[in-house]
């Protein structure tokens, strides 16, 4: 418990710096970028005037050391900006949007993980025989279709073709719920609305599936490869001249050492994965983090941007520590070193 | 725990729902639009966005309301006569209308829209449109008289355009603009009952409405950015209706047995923004670029025939609209201004040309065979995409290439809103400078008798296109596929409004 305490304070101490960097990136390349914040904020029909009063108002008539003090004084402080386009808190969009994405990303880990766990037991399984050319084969098809052509074949197949799931938004047109938590499967069964639970996993599928089957391929031949390499150590044939079952072999004795290096490669998937929401869900209209990315992106929306980008940064960073706390907690080398 | 969430009744509620959402209709009194942005906000005073009018008008009214042919008629507002000299305009209000609260509306909340709000609250884009309003004096509770700093000619019309709802000034006061902008109440026939941000919008019928009762009772608005998605969700039929669609596929969709997908003009212009100077100083120039394109080619390739060819600034049936005018495709003429100074197609003159992409149906592709129309008579043209977020911000820097695509929407068909708005060099959305025309354009917008005023825009309108001040291309389509079964009612500017909508 106290390694994954110290790891847990190590990790965020130098989290610290990362954002900050980060943030100052983002702030430096967005100043650069060739767009007015202040005219961009004002009517067509504002008069330079009034534009130069807003720049002033903003604070953009100032040296960029101070524009970014000031920013970052508002961010420690929860204020980060208005929303050029929506004229609404930077950080109350994102709040609103971003449990949206979380359970999207969330559901498609657990397809991606079910996939390639399972993929990944399969391929170690036709090792050697003549159907290991045809999984190899299976897996780069795999690799090599991205998230949002999924996404798109199964709008297309399952949405249109086959019209068996939903494919727009995140709930039924017919269903109301009222939002708790943001989480929208969490917020059905708090107000124990099961038809809405199950309107809102429909309508979760599709994009999940897109998400999830594209981060599968990777975890499918690392567990491989980790299986193979186990399978040489001295412990797996110990285990045999014991007489253990192959089964029992692979699931108790092999499995948990050759999960870890899995493990660590999922928790860096997620970060892409989580990144991957960004087209699936314009694709799917879902109202996440990633819609609002592309439509501050799209209206150079510089708060915005700066703070769904902040946002990614710090989920990501998120995800790495409870990775890192998960393998010390399963791998007891760690621990011990 | 209750039935609805027994497990057995859980577990057969999900498989149905997983096996099956598509074809669970919610009700007939329901309808589901597929709608191509979201709102900026919901207070209908703070933002121009011409796309979000539609919805705005469902949870608010306007003083003024336009018919499907766009005649102002009486709305909120049931009498206004605007004076000769254009500096004041006594109105008569409704004495029936209830907020959605149901606090009464009366004159007072008049005067605090159009006067005491923009005064007050910074940041407003209707302040722009009634910068004119020196005072509204309430006579009583239904009658109130609008003085104006110099003549308003265009107030009437305004007072159904962009931005000017009427808002509960007890409940804007109570409060703050932030709560309302999130929790609007309006005097519409549908009050607004959940708004997730990108997500989707649902309405539900305000049945203590004072006008007619809207036939649909739940109005669902999903938001669906991507053209392509919002074709699949109607054709899928997983929404009702759908806008926006792109052209090839709104006529693909006519073939559908179940959908009716129409391409209808409306009161919006694409022209093409050209500036006064540069490679575009010379008029012989200018007038070359405007014979060397071919119209009809350009509609029957990019709108499939439905883009009405245009010559002008104004839309057919409007006030503005010249029948017996147009500028004719003719390369050879366009060559032979060009040779007159001393371009041709073996030694062109060489403009910049910007265009957005995906601002509107077939925008850059239009501007890809302009630039190939031109190339022809000797035009070269370097394009450039711009944001069209960024097109005023470019204009007021006097940052625009020669030749910039531009779509102009003007819901009410007026032609001070057309030529005045185009020509008039003192507002952001020509870069057009010249004085020559321009100061003609200033001295008319004070012009307040209305048959002056339209033949005024007319010769104003005709001298800009025999000037080159302008090249008009095409009149604008709105696209759209519903249910067969599902009638909505078609207005000349594109607004398609939830309270028209009924299943038959």
């Amino acid at each position: 418990m106290i390694a994954i305490l110290f790891l847990l304070a190590r990790r965020l101490l130098t989290a610290l710096p990362i954002l900050l960097t980060v943030s100052i990136l983002m702030f430096v390349a967005l100043r650069l970028l060739p767009v007015d914040p202040a005219a961009m904020s004002m009517p067509p029909n504002a008069t330079n005037e009034d534009i130069a009063a807003k720049r002033r108002e903003m604070g953009l008539d100032k040296p960029l050391t101070t524009q970014y003090a000031i920013w970052l004084r508002g961010a420690l402080h929860g204020d980060f900006g208005r929303s050029i386009q929506l004229r609404r808190d930077a950080g109350h969009l994102v709040t609103a949007a971003l449990p949206a994405t979380i359970q999207l990303a969330l559901c498609a880990m657990v397809i991606a993980s079910v996939l390639g766990l399972g993929g990944g037991l399969l391929l170690f399984h036709l090792r050697g025989g003549a159907s290991e050319a045809l999984g190899d084969l299976g897996t780069t098809v795999l690799l090599s279709v991205p998230e949002f052509l999924w996404a798109l074949l199964f709008i297309l197949l399952f949405g249109v073709l086959l019209p068996v799931l939903p494919f727009i938004g995140q709930l039924g047109p017919q269903f109301s719920v009222v939002r708790v938590t943001g989480f929208l499967l969490i917020d059905t069964l708090l107000a124990g609305q099961g038809s809405a639970f199950a309107s809102a996993l429909a309508h979760l599928t599709l994009p999940a599936a897109a998400l999830g089957i594209a981060f599968s391929p990777a975890i499918m031949r690392v567990l491989r490869s980790g299986l193979l390499d186990v399978y040489h150590e001295d412990y797996i044939r110990q285990a045999r001249l014991r007489g253990i079952g192959e089964g029992r072999i692979l699931i108790v004795h092999a499995l948990p050492n050759a999960i870890l290096p899995t493990l660590t490669l999922m928790g860096v998937q997620f970060g892409f994965l989580f990144g991957g929401t960004l087209l699936v869900e314009v694709l799917y209209s879902y109202p996440g983090l990633g819609n609002l990315m592309v439509d501050a992106v799209r209206n150079a929306d510089l708060p915005l941007i700066q703070t769904v980008g902040l946002t990614y940064c710090i989920v990501v960073l998120l995800i790495g520590m409870t990775v890192d706390a998960l393998v010390l907690v399963l791998n007891p080398r760690l621990r011990a070193r | 725990m209750t039935p609805a969430a027994s497990r057995r009744g859980f577990l057969a509620m999900t498989a149905a729902t997983l096996a099956a959402p598509s074809l669970v209709r919610a009700a007939d009194d329901a309808v589901t639009i597929a709608w191509p942005s979201d709102v900026p906000g919901w207070d209908p005073n703070q933002r121009f966005t011409p796309d979000a009018q539609s919805l705005f008008k469902a949870v608010f009214d306007q003083p003024l309301d336009q018919a499907p042919d766009l005649k102002l008629v009486p709305h909120l507002v049931t009498r206004w006569e605007l004076s000769a000299d254009g500096l004041s305009m006594p109105i008569d209000l409704r004495d029936d209308v209830v907020f959605h609260n149901g606090e009464r509306m009366t004159a007072d909340d008049f005067r605090f829209t159009f006067f005491e709000r923009i005064k007050s609250t910074p940041g407003l884009d209707i302040a722009n449109s009634w910068r004119k309003v020196q005072d509204i004096e309430v006579l009583s509770p239904t009658k109130a008289v609008m003085r104006f700093s110099s003549p308003a000619p265009t107030a009437p019309v305004w007072l159904a355009f962009l931005g000017s709802y009427l808002v509960p000034k007890g409940y804007v006061e109570q409060v703050g603009a932030q709560a309302f902008a999130q929790k609007p109440i309006g005097t519409g026939p549908y009050r607004l009952v959940e708004w997730e941000v990108n997500g989707r919008i649902v309405l539900e019928r305000n049945d203590k409405y004072w006008g007619p009762r809207p036939a649909i009772r739940r109005v669902t608005v999903q938001i669906i950015k991507d053209p392509s998605a919002r074709v699949a969700a109607v054709q899928s039929g997983q929404v009702d209706i759908a806008i926006n669609l792109p052209v090839r596929e709104a006529v693909r969709l006519q073939g559908e047995p179940k959908l009716a997908a129409e391409l209808d003009p409306i009161t919006r212009i694409i022209l093409l923004q050209v500036r006064n100077d540069l490679g575009f100083e010379d008029a012989n120039v200018r007038l070359a670029a405007h014979h060397a394109i071919d119209k009809a080619a350009l509609s029957r390739a990019f709108y499939n025939n439905a883009a009405v060819p245009l010559s002008q600034l104004a839309t057919p049936g409007t006030p503005g609209y010249m029948d017996d005018f147009s500028v004719r495709f003719d390369p050879e003429l366009a060559k032979q201004l060009l040779a007159k100074s001393g371009f041709g197609p073996d030694k062109p003159v060489k403009i910049g040309f910007a265009t957005t992409n995906g601002q509107f149906p077939s925008d850059y592709d239009l501007a890809r065979a302009i630039a190939q129309m031109w190339k022809r008579v000797g035009i070269e043209a370097d394009i450039q995409v711009i944001e069209y977020p960024k097109y005023f911000e470019l204009n007021r820097g006097h940052k625009l290439p020669e030749a910039t695509l531009y779509s102009f929407d003007n819901a009410t068909g007026d032609p001070e809103i057309f030529v005045g708005y185009m020509l008039n060099p003192k507002l952001p959305f020509s870069p057009w400078q010249d004085m020559t025309i321009g100061q003609k354009v200033i001295d008319l917008f004070n012009v307040a008798d209305t048959a002056k005023r339209y033949a005024g825009w007319q010769a104003i309108d005709r001298e800009a296109m025999e000037i080159g001040a302008k090249i008009p291309l095409l009149q604008s389509v709105l696209t759209l596929a519903r249910q067969k079964n599902l009638a909505v009612t078609k207005y000349a500017n594109g607004w398609v409004l939830p309270q028209t909508m009924r299943w038959t």
